[in-house]
């Protein structure tokens, strides 16, 4: 069979499955509506499967008043935070193109060599530090709110949320700590470090909440993720 | 009978009173006794009005209704933004194009790279700075933030739009300001044009009065009113409207009284604070700024002296000297002000005649920022008032600071008025009303609403009020109670569309049809949503329990008592379209349900944090199930119901939606989502009659138009951990393998997927498309 005849035949199966609208039992082979592959490949989405970098960056932020470091946590290879790959813009509303910038200071310590999709973006890392000064200075409402103003610059990214549940746990809403760390959880796929940590934070939440045995089970997640 | 009068009486400091004493003729005693007598008078008359004057002076001189604010433009490097978007947002702010801008509330143009001024503000978090800011823009994104030094900027807010306030009844308006917040020359224009003599007399001016009697003599009328700007602030302060002597006498005695008190620069504030300035409707508009705001959507400070000479001299006859009504006449008014101020030498003749030659330049009615938005306010007032009293609201100045987007509204309005004219020739469509909910479904905050075919209209709002059965928006409810349960249910489980009739409690039987009164026999499961169907959803709705179906959404937010009939399951029960948003938000938020939110923060007047609405979620579903659910929706869109939205928009676009019809298509629905927009729209008569157009040729076009125009980021929720894509044979259902041409790829709950198939080689493909190909003939 050589090729013409291949792709005639299709043509002619696509034309009569256009006319075709009645025919009920298949489902569509080229659908946009799923991350069909026609290269064979699998999803494009990572499965789970477990990255190189495990460890924590730590980040120092400039100027807080705080001196504890903003931690951040390695983003999957995979687009988790997804970007179309044949699309050069961003999608999401957040994940500029990015270009590494040679000595920007984004308060990436020189030391660390992060890779461009490691790092937080420009106005996620600013109001992350806002409310990290604000929190040191004691204004919970504050942060809460600047942590709210990052989460809707970057809705997916599950630092910020893990941020904010921690700032809601300190104003002992310790229930909405816990479903905004769960949300989270679902943005923070090949991730185990942070993934680790928000399980932890699920266990402080439910310890508060008076539920020692679902903060156990917690507690386990955050183990076996790592 | 006369009878001395007494030296001791301390209160007799009036000059009448101070008359030596007469001859003692009979007459004269008693003319002195009516003076007596009226001194008396008149000193417990000035001891009342100073109480008066002073009590109304000294405590809050004005209640000033709350501010309502849209959500402030955030930029930063990636944000997705139109550069015409942008500076129509500029505009409604009142930013001036110039060359440089080298001064807050300034904005210059060069190619895609824009430079302004941004004004700061005071926000819940704390306050932003005036800065000047460069933006670059590339395509429909922001490219680059930086100072205008060209420091680096990672965020800057611009100012959010004022939307409007909350009036009392007396519908008085005004924005406080203080006299370091007024424009070189306002002051100077004010008294120049009002009172020339206001820093030397004592509250009434003879002079002026001298004057304003010799011109009125001259003219042979009322020309030109004598009164100073100290008793023009006691007749709008204190005093009726009425024309007479008595209301003069208190005038001028008040204005004595006040000017005794109080400085001539307390005086002046109040006066540019009190003033009336316009009518905007049922708002009156008093002080110079809200009149800024008012007609050049500015604040006053930023005024230049043309903007300042138009305001003055509409001071005369603000109905009168309406620059939007009138603009040759306030025109006219305004030169004759600035001649003035030259001829007074307060400017310079070179100075006026730059002046005259501008533009009124007062903004259009109809722009954002002179554009009332009656849907959202009543939104935001029904929360509002949930947690203040109604005294609060309207006389404390608060600052309610909201998630309203005016560009999505200014697209939402576009699309719904584009597309009832394009429908506009079915006959009916004229007496079809509409309302539209936008939301951001990642923070479950409401960014537009309409509540009736004309925007502008404040009456019924639809979108909060119309609760008008749901149709077909029911059924991924259905869908989703069963794929929570994977060992019964997947994507590809067969369903039965075949016709059937249960008899129910009541006796009366009840039999679904589907809307091409056609059966369509064994269906997957996720065909049952995508093309509507109606015979296999009511079957599988009542296998799952209609009582379970309704438990699911109650879950997906939407509080209801509704009876488990069977005809739930189609849609009979009614929602209003902001009930909807709440229910496909959660399934937009990956299970998430967050109540609708429309405020963010109440600051005080003095910008002291006063209230704080979180955000508020919590799971009630597993993402699995969200998951694929969302991708039947999916299907909704590329082959099913909604498919017509890709005739308008990319197929690479990941979209969301389901379409509505109620009986007889008196209901058109359709509410849909993209990742980072929702967005519900209602079309349908409000005597609930017979519509030409279902949810298809109606709301869903509506609803494209607007999706077209917003422009939003693809659906694509991450997987979750316990969902995995497998490739099936189309049309068998049976497990394939991507190298088999038929084969396609759902997802499907870990474990609930069908068994893997086997390589189809290099001959197998052909084999398989010919008998794909033969049995579609067959």
């Amino acid at each position: 069979m050589n090729r013409n005849w291949i792709s005639v035949l299709s043509v002619c199966a696509v034309m009569l499955g256009g006319c075709a609208s009645a025919q009920r039992g298949a489902i569509p082979v080229v659908d946009a509506g799923v991350p069909l592959s026609s290269e064979g490949g699998t999803s494009s989405i990572p499965d789970g499967q477990s990255l190189e970098q495990d460890s924590g960056v730590v980040v120092m932020v400039p100027g807080g008043s705080s001196s504890a470091p903003i931690q951040t946590y390695p983003a999957p290879s995979g687009p988790s935070v997804a970007m179309p790959s044949s699309e050069p813009l961003p999608v999401g509303g957040y994940a500029m193109p990015v270009l590494p910038q040679p000595g920007a200071p984004s308060g990436i310590p020189a030391g660390g060599s992060l890779s461009a999709d490691e790092q937080l973006d420009g106005p996620v890392l600013a109001l992350l530090t806002t409310a990290q000064q604000q929190q040191g200075g004691g204004d919970l409402n504050g942060a809460a709110s600047s942590l709210e103003r990052a989460q809707r610059i970057a809705p997916r990214e599950p630092q910020v949320l893990y941020r904010l549940a921690e700032v809601r746990l300190a104003q002992g809403d310790a229930a909405q700590a816990e479903q905004i760390a769960r949300r989270g959880l679902t943005y923070a796929g090949g991730r185990p470090q942070l993934q680790a940590s928000l399980w932890e934070l699920i266990a402080q939440t439910r310890e508060q909440q008076g539920d020692p045995q679902g903060a156990a089970q917690a507690r386990e997640r955050a183990r076996v993720t790592l | 009978m006369t009878r001395p009068r007494s030296p001791r009486n301390p209160r007799s400091t009036h000059p009448r009173s101070r008359r030596k004493p007469a001859p003692s003729r009979a007459w004269l005693g008693w003319l002195f006794k009516l003076a007596l007598v009226g001194s008396v008078l008149l000193a417990g008359l000035m001891v009342y009005f100073d109480a008066v004057v002073q009590e109304k002076f000294s405590g809050k001189r004005w209640t000033v209704p709350a501010k309502v604010y849209a959500r402030p433009l955030e930029l930063f490097a990636g944000l997705k933004l139109d550069k015409q978007d942008f500076l129509t947002e500029l505009d409604a702010l009142g930013y001036r194009r110039v060359a440089a801008a080298n001064g807050p509330g300034m904005v210059s143009v060069a190619g895609n790279s824009i430079e302004l001024g941004t004004r700061g503000f005071q926000f819940y978090e704390g306050a932003e700075p005036a800065q000047r800011v460069r933006v670059r823009f590339s395509g429909n994104y922001v490219a680059e933030l930086s100072r205008a030094n060209g420091g680096k900027l990672a965020v800057a807010r611009l100012e959010p739009l004022l939307m409007g306030g909350l009036y009392p009844a007396h519908n008085e308006d005004r924005v406080l300001i203080q006299l370091d917040q007024t424009p070189a020359n306002l002051l100077e224009t004010l008294v120049a044009v009002e009172d020339r003599d206001y820093y030397k007399h004592f509250g009434v001016s003879p002079k002026s009065i001298a004057r304003a009697l010799w011109v009125n003599a001259a003219a042979g009328g009322v020309r030109q009113g004598g009164s100073t700007l100290t008793q023009q602030l006691v007749k709008n302060f204190y005093l009726t409207n009425e024309r007479s002597l008595t209301r003069k006498a208190t005038e001028a005695l008040m204005a004595l009284l006040l000017e005794l008190h109080y400085s001539k620069q307390e005086i002046l504030e109040a006066y540019l604070n009190e003033v009336f300035l316009g009518q905007d409707g049922q708002r009156a508009i008093h002080g110079f700024g809200l009149a800024s705001q008012y007609y050049f959507s500015q604040p006053l400070s930023e005024l230049k002296l043309e903007q300042v000479a138009l305001l003055v001299g509409m001071v005369k006859g603000p109905s009168y000297y309406n620059p939007r009504r009138y603009p040759e006449r306030a025109l006219g008014r305004r030169d004759l002000v600035l001649d003035l101020l030259a001829e007074q030498a307060i400017i310079t003749p070179a100075e006026a005649a730059v002046a005259k030659k501008k533009p009124l330049a007062v903004t259009q009615r109809g722009t954002m920022a002179n554009t009332s938005y009656p849907a959202f306010m009543d939104l935001i007032k029904r929360q509002l008032r949930e947690d203040y009293q109604e005294a609060d609201l309207t006389e404390e100045g608060l600052r309610i600071f909201t998630s309203f987007d005016p560009i999505r509204q200014t697209e939402a309005e576009a699309a719904l008025a584009e597309t009832l004219k394009r429908l506009g020739s079915r006959k009916g469509v004229d007496e079809v009303e509409a309302a539209m909910v936008v939301t951001n479904p990642e923070t479950g905050e409401v960014q537009a609403l309409i509540g009736s075919r004309k925007p502008r209209f404040a009456g019924f709002n639809r979108a909060i009020d119309a609760v008008r059965p749901i149709g077909s928006l029911i059924k991924p409810a259905v869908y989703l109670t069963a794929l929570e349960r994977p060992s019964q249910y997947t994507l590809t489980s067969w369903l039965n569309d075949e016709p059937f009739s249960i008899k129910g409690q009541d006796g009366q039987v009840w039999s679904p049809q589907n809307y091409d009164r056609k059966a369509h026999g064994e269906i997957y499961l996720y065909q049952g949503l995508a093309y509507s169907y109606n015979l296999s959803t009511a079957k599988l709705g009542l296998e799952l329990g209609v009582p379970k179906v309704l438990n699911t959404l109650g879950r997906l937010g939407v509080e209801q008592d509704w009876p488990a009939y069977p005809s739930m399951l189609l849609g009979a029960g009614g929602l209003s379209p902001l009930q909807v948003a709440g229910m496909y938000q959660t399934i937009a938020n990956g299970g998430f349900n967050s109540p609708l939110r429309a405020i963010r923060s109440v600051l005080t007047a003095d910008g002291e944090p006063l209230k704080r609405y979180p955000i508020q979620i919590q799971q009630r579903f597993d993402p699995g199930a969200i998951y694929l659910l969302q991708n039947a929706m999916q299907r909704v869109m590329h082959e099913g119901t909604g498919r017509s939205v890709y005739s308008q928009l990319p197929a690479s676009l990941n979209l969301a939606g389901k379409t509505g019809t109620s009986n007889d298509s008196r209901d058109s629905w359709f509410a849909g989502f993209s990742q980072d927009l929702l967005a519900v729209v209602w079309l349908g008569r409000d005597d609930n009659g017979k519509t030409p157009l279902t949810g298809a040729t109606g709301a869903l076009q509506v609803w494209t138009s607007f999706m077209r125009k917003a422009d939003p980021a693809p659906l694509d929720m991450p997987l979750p951990d316990n969902v995995t894509q497998a490739w099936i044979d189309g049309v068998t259902g049976q497990g394939s393998d991507p190298s088999c041409s038929n084969a396609v790829q759902m997802p499907y709950i870990r474990g609930s997927q069908p068994a893997a198939g086997s390589p189809c080689g290099l001959a197998a493909p052909v084999e398989s498309v010919m008998d794909w190909v033969r049995g579609w003939v067959e």
